[in-house]
């Protein structure tokens, strides 16, 4: 028999823990044993020399020094890489790395006839420079740093100027803006520019995560301890890789992060709050305060009401009170951001076991101990501009984790897995890297490159070693590859991939003619089945985008609302926005293959193909088949698929061929 | 009897030391876990393919009844003479502090007009809110000191369902279909059956897969003409021109897929399943074909436990097929629609018990006849409970410190009474269990085991009971 529940426990003891005396202490400042300081992602890399090839298979092969390290690690296992990927191949892979869209027929065709020999490093130079370049990358950071446009929770209320900062990193990924720069703009943009709209934006990162409001008592403290321990865990999940919040409840069981050095990074972000910082001119605010006049008035009275309201009352008020707020007008435009308000700033205490009411010793701002001399200081706690020093701390060019950790996001997302297999985990539990070298290669370079991404982009697409063909090839050393690394870890060969959700969607439209290419703004809402509305708690909450060309915009535009995920991205391993997503699945299963054959997205777009197709190649349905081929997959049809398709169409409507080339391997997979 | 090896668990566990003797360097121990978990997601196995559980297993499904809002204990499960005893008073200080959502402190406790009658050979008390379900108190083993750690709606529903009071983590339904595959192909092997009123405080993500593989996703079966999506053709397509496309679409992609290409194979095979998928399950949800008799047990055809009613049926239906695991649940829209009775406990009870007393035990009772209930937990329970205080004059407000939940079926003991709260039912005192506790035991009767039942994310070893949970042995 337990003696007390739990939570009656912790209110019943509280008087009698050590913890209340505990807590007005500093906790201790903690040391770290060599082992624990050698483990080798805390270890700063060093730029390791390049392995050299003298035979001529060898010097072929390597294009730049990312080749080298491959090469070397093959070699070490009796491995060769395999060929290079035909024309076509590489040119749909480029086009969907880079940009996320398929090549037009005719960008395919004009690269294929292309023999300048730096036919190619054109073709990735010009995709770097497209606008798309950013609405790609920028998804893969959104995922991170898990972006969506509502709270989520019980009202999933919307973030009406959250699409600023899904621009601004679209903008970024397209400026090539230093990713010092840009990790400094989203911890800290507000300290370090507060009279600059991009970098208030910026700061909004800091208030990405999910928020719980609920009506009734509130529990402020409760409250504030989820807003701090998301604003933290976000820190060490994007650009530590490190899994600190392992650490909020007790020491880390795998890593040399002790539970107080979690509060002392939490410390750094114990005056920020939200902050929407109006944008709008007097006269917009007078025109919108005609139409919200009545409704404040009214969310007045019932404020009032509810403060004196008995307790039976008072949920009916709330909700009317809730009700209300959606009548109002779309609220003015502001920038969603944070501020730091010194004022304001409460103690961070370590919490027992994360409890918000189980507070231990105080604790001041410090970054890591294991990457500090032992028994560091903590910070001052005059630092005016937490955030930045947090900051330029992370973005010194020898802290060990940073660049490895972006680098090889970027590498991942090229090579189909990252040199550690576990982007937001280089810790002991996470997956040793694959090519050490290499890493510390490419981290020593993106620093010396002035943390580039453009130029870690065009060092992996221009190696030899991104531009292998998938297949594996039929000779003796790709058979015996094949049966000693299945899994293509000393990349023999590239990989292929599944198109993500998104991309998934955006080919869709893209192959249709109907894609839009309009760029920015606030999130879109497409229509859905009456069903899935009715299945919001709100379904008012779905307000179908009036404008019906909004509903043909990339993906990465669709309003991003944690508790409506469209089936057809959830149902792609589209991640659910509620945690950071490192990597995103790779699932095949039915109801995929139900989305693409009776969705309502295939089957209008299958419409829309089927009249391009007839249009663009006329009756003949060779023509017609050789054009959906070259349209979807890049690549016109092998005789036998050429035959099997003439052959549908003799009874079949090329609506249905349409929809076929939506469901074919070669379309849905990037090889 | 003897514990069965986990076939693919110990794969893993053989494969981990084969390659980290082979492999040095390689990655390591964590590596090659997530090697395994990418060979599920490239489909070399299939992740649906029944497995074979960890423990001797007597359940092969779940029901949950999910009372959403959270009934009251005190009106049904949980007699408290005492508390109608100090009715109108404030409560003595002796029984501890709560936190309530709404209710202000000095509210006065408030007895409950339900009577408690003892039932069946057990003589457990029910009350007359419940009278159907009484009957069937032989076969129900009351768990009358559960608690949890929230006391608002969306935050109490994802630790009910994931064990974690934020979104984002996968739901017991998504774990077990894990952990087990489905029994069935041309049904999915997780579904929800949503209350027609509308939806819930914690919406979709309580549901929902969490960081696991999409694969694990529940399938909604929603009110309305399109039940599940993406099951019916499109309007003017014939089925016979569909399965032309469809076979089109297989000799399209066995082209250019290689025999020993688990990926793309596997993906050849989707399309078989999915269209499996459409032409049979259409039948499993129509109960329209259910003898009269039957449907007349579960209260279909009259008001007010049609709705329910039906989809108690249909759950029946979908464990008999195979499928894993089933949530039905009761209420949903605004709150009064739930069983959160803020207002008036009797009037919100008295209507919400009325929907789903005659549903529940005719389900029971279907089960057992079938010979279906040994194989199949029936699980009943809400977020939380209600308070001892009014709020008001006549309502409760949440309660999380101590309420009730039952079990039957699937192993459980029927009959028998775990736990209890103190004399107001303000906490549990006795055998106090956390939902971890109701987790665990719900994955240990379907045979699997708690501790070994994990998923690595973001560096963790993720498990449905977090840190901690027993299983409650005086269940079994």
């Amino acid at each position: 028999m337990k003696a007390l529940t739990y939570a009656a426990g912790i209110v019943a003891g509280l008087a009698l823990l050590p913890a209340a005396r505990a807590a007005d202490q500093v906790a201790p400042l903690g040391e770290y044993t060599p082992e624990q300081r050698g483990f080798w992602a805390f270890v700063k890399p060093v730029s390791p020399p390049v392995p050299e090839f003298s035979d001529a298979a060898g010097r072929a092969f390597v294009k730049n020094p990312i080749d080298a390290f491959v090469l070397a690690r093959l070699r070490a296992a009796g491995l060769e890489p395999n060929g290079r990927a035909d024309r076509a191949t590489l040119c749909r892979r480029v086009y969907f790395d880079l940009v996320g869209l398929p090549p037009t027929p005719n960008e395919v065709a004009a690269f294929v006839a292309d023999r300048a020999s730096d036919a190619y490093e054109k073709l990735v130079e010009r995709l770097l420079a497209s606008p798309h370049h950013g609405e790609r990358w920028g998804q893969h950071w959104l995922d991170v740093v898990r972006f969506a446009e509502t709270d989520g929770f019980e009202y999933d209320t919307y973030r009406a100027n959250a699409w600023r900062y899904r621009d601004y990193v679209v903008r970024a990924f397209n400026a090539d803006k230093p990713y010092d720069r840009f990790l400094s703009e989203q911890i800290a943009g507000d300290e370090l520019g507060p009279d600059n709209d991009e970098m208030l934006v910026a700061a909004g990162f800091n208030r990405l995560a999910p928020l719980r409001r609920n009506a009734g008592n509130q529990e402020v403290a409760r409250s504030r301890n989820e807003v701090l321990t998301e604003m933290t865990n976000v820190v060490g999940a994007a650009f530590l890789g490190v899994t600190i919040g392992c650490a909020r409840c007790h020491d880390h069981r795998f890593d040399p992060i002790k539970q107080t050095d979690y509060y002392r990074l939490q410390a750094y972000f114990s005056a920020t709050l939200s902050k929407d910082v109006v944008r709008y001119t007097p006269e917009q605010r007078a025109a919108w305060q005609v139409k919200a006049g009545p409704i404040t008035k009214e969310i007045k009275r019932t404020r009032a009401a509810l403060d004196k309201a008995s307790d039976d009352k008072k949920p009916e008020l709330e909700r009317i009170l809730v009700d209300l707020e959606d009548q109002l007008p779309p609220p003015l435009p502001a920038l969603f951001s944070v501020v730091e308000d010194l004022e304001r700033r409460l103690p961070i205490r370590v919490l027992k076991r994360g409890e918000f009411d189980w507070p231990l010793g105080r604790v001041g701002m410090r970054p890591l101990g294991v990457l500090l001399p032992d028994r560091a200081p903590e910070l001052s706690e005059d630092e005016k501009q937490p955030r930045s020093a947090l900051a330029r701390w992370m973005t010194d060019a020898d802290n060990p984790l940073t660049a490895r950790v972006m680098v090889n996001r970027v590498w991942m997302q090229h090579f189909g897995r990252g040199i550690v297999a576990t982007p937001n985990d280089f810790g002991k539990n996470g997956a040793r890297p694959s090519h050490p070298d290499l890493l510390d290669w490419l981290a020593r370079e993106f620093v010396g490159r002035g943390f580039s991404l453009k130029a870690m982009h065009r060092l992996m697409l221009l190696s030899s070693t991104y531009q292998q063909a998938s297949v594996p090839g039929a000779g003796p050393a790709q058979l015996a590859a094949t049966s000693m690394d299945p899994d293509n870890i000393l990349l023999w060969r590239a990989n292929r991939r599944r198109l993500s959700a998104e991309e998934l969607r955006d080919a869709i439209l893209s192959v249709a003619g109907s894609l839009a290419s309009k760029m920015g703004g606030p999130g879109v809402m497409v229509p859905i089945e009456k069903e899935l509305v009715n299945a919001l708690y709100k379904p008012s909450q779905w307000e179908v985008t009036s404008d019906r060309a909004e509903h043909a915009r990339r993906s990465i535009y669709l309003i991003a609302k944690r508790n409506l995920r469209l089936p057809f991205m959830q149902v792609f391993d589209a991640p659910d926005m509620q945690v950071s997503c490192a990597s995103r699945d790779q699932s095949t299963h039915a109801p995929q293959a139900l989305e693409l054959l009776n969705g309502d997205l295939a089957n209008t777009q299958a419409e829309l193909l089927a009249v391009r197709l007839r249009k663009q190649a006329g009756a003949d349905p060779r023509r017609q088949v050789t054009l959906g081929y070259r349209l979807t997959t890049g690549r016109s049809p092998t005789v036998k698929e050429l035959a099997l398709a003439v052959e549908f169409l003799r009874a079949g409507s090329l609506r249905e061929f349409a929809l076929a080339t939506f469901n074919l391997n070669a379309f849905v997979y990037v090889n | 009897m003897k514990h069965l090896p986990r076939a693919d668990f110990r794969l893993t566990r053989n494969r981990r030391e084969f390659l980290g003797d082979a492999f040095c360097g390689f990655g390591g121990l964590a590596f090659t876990h997530l090697m395994w978990q990418q060979e599920l997601r490239a489909g070399t196995i299939n992740p649906l393919a029944p497995k074979p559980p960890h423990l001797p297993a007597k359940a092969k499904s779940v029901i949950f009844l999910f009372m959403a809002g959270g009934p009251s204990h005190i009106e049904t499960f949980d007699p408290k003479p005492v508390l109608n005893k100090l009715h109108g008073q404030k409560r003595p200080p002796s029984f501890g502090e709560a936190k309530y959502q709404f209710i202000s402190p000095g509210a006065r406790l408030m007895g409950t007009k339900r009577t408690f009658k003892k039932h069946g050979e057990s003589g457990i008390e029910v009350s007359d809110l419940l009278p159907r379900t009484a009957e069937c108190i032989d076969d129900i083993a009351v768990i009358r000191s559960c608690f949890g750690d929230m006391v608002v709606h969306s935050a109490a529903q994802y630790q009910l369902m994931t064990g974690r009071v934020v979104p984002g983590f996968a739901s017991m339904g998504a774990w077990s279909v894990y952990g087990l595959g489905s029994e069935s192909e041309s049904l999915p092997a997780y579904v929800v059956l949503p209350d027609p009123k509308g939806a819930l405080e914690g919406g979709q993500p309580m549901y929902g897969n969490g960081f696991l593989p999409a694969v694990y996703q529940p399938t909604m079966f929603r009110p309305g003409k399109k039940p599940v999506l993406n099951l019916q053709l499109p309007a003017a397509v014939p089925l016979a021109q569909r399965r032309r496309t469809v076979d089109l679409i297989r000799n399209l992609n066995l082209t250019g897929a290689a025999p020993d290409d688990g990926e793309l194979n596997a993906r050849i095979n989707a399309y078989d399943l999915a269209f499996k998928m459409q032409t049979e399950a259409p039948a499993v949800l129509d109960v329209a074909n259910e003898p009269e008799e039957t449907r007349e047990l579960y209260g279909i055809g009259k008001q007010p436990t049609d709705d329910y009613g039906r989809r108690c049926l249909l759950a029946r239906r979908l464990v008999e097929k195979g499928v894993r695991f089933v949530c039905v649940v009761a209420g949903g829209g605004p709150g009064k629609l739930q069983w959160d009775a803020h207002e008036d406990i009797e009037e919100n009870h008295l209507r919400m018990a009325g929907h789903t007393d005659q549903p529940v035990a005719g389900l029971l009772t279907d089960l057992k006849r079938r010979g279906l209930l040994d194989q199949t937990l029936v699980v009943w329970g809400g977020e939380f409970g209600r308070s001892p205080e009014s709020q008001g004059s006549k309502g409760r407000d949440h309660h999380n410190l101590g309420f009730t939940m039952w079990m039957a079926g699937g192993g459980v003991k029927g009959g028998r009474v775990v736990g209890a709260t103190d004399d107001i039912g303000l906490h549990a005192t006795i055998d106090p269990h956390h939902f971890r506790d109701i987790h665990a035991t719900i994955l240990n009767q379907m045979g699997m085991d708690q501790n070994q039942l994990t998923y690595l994310h973001l560096g963790r070893k993720e498990r449905l009971t977090e840190v901690e949970g027993d299983v409650i042995e005086e269940l079994l």
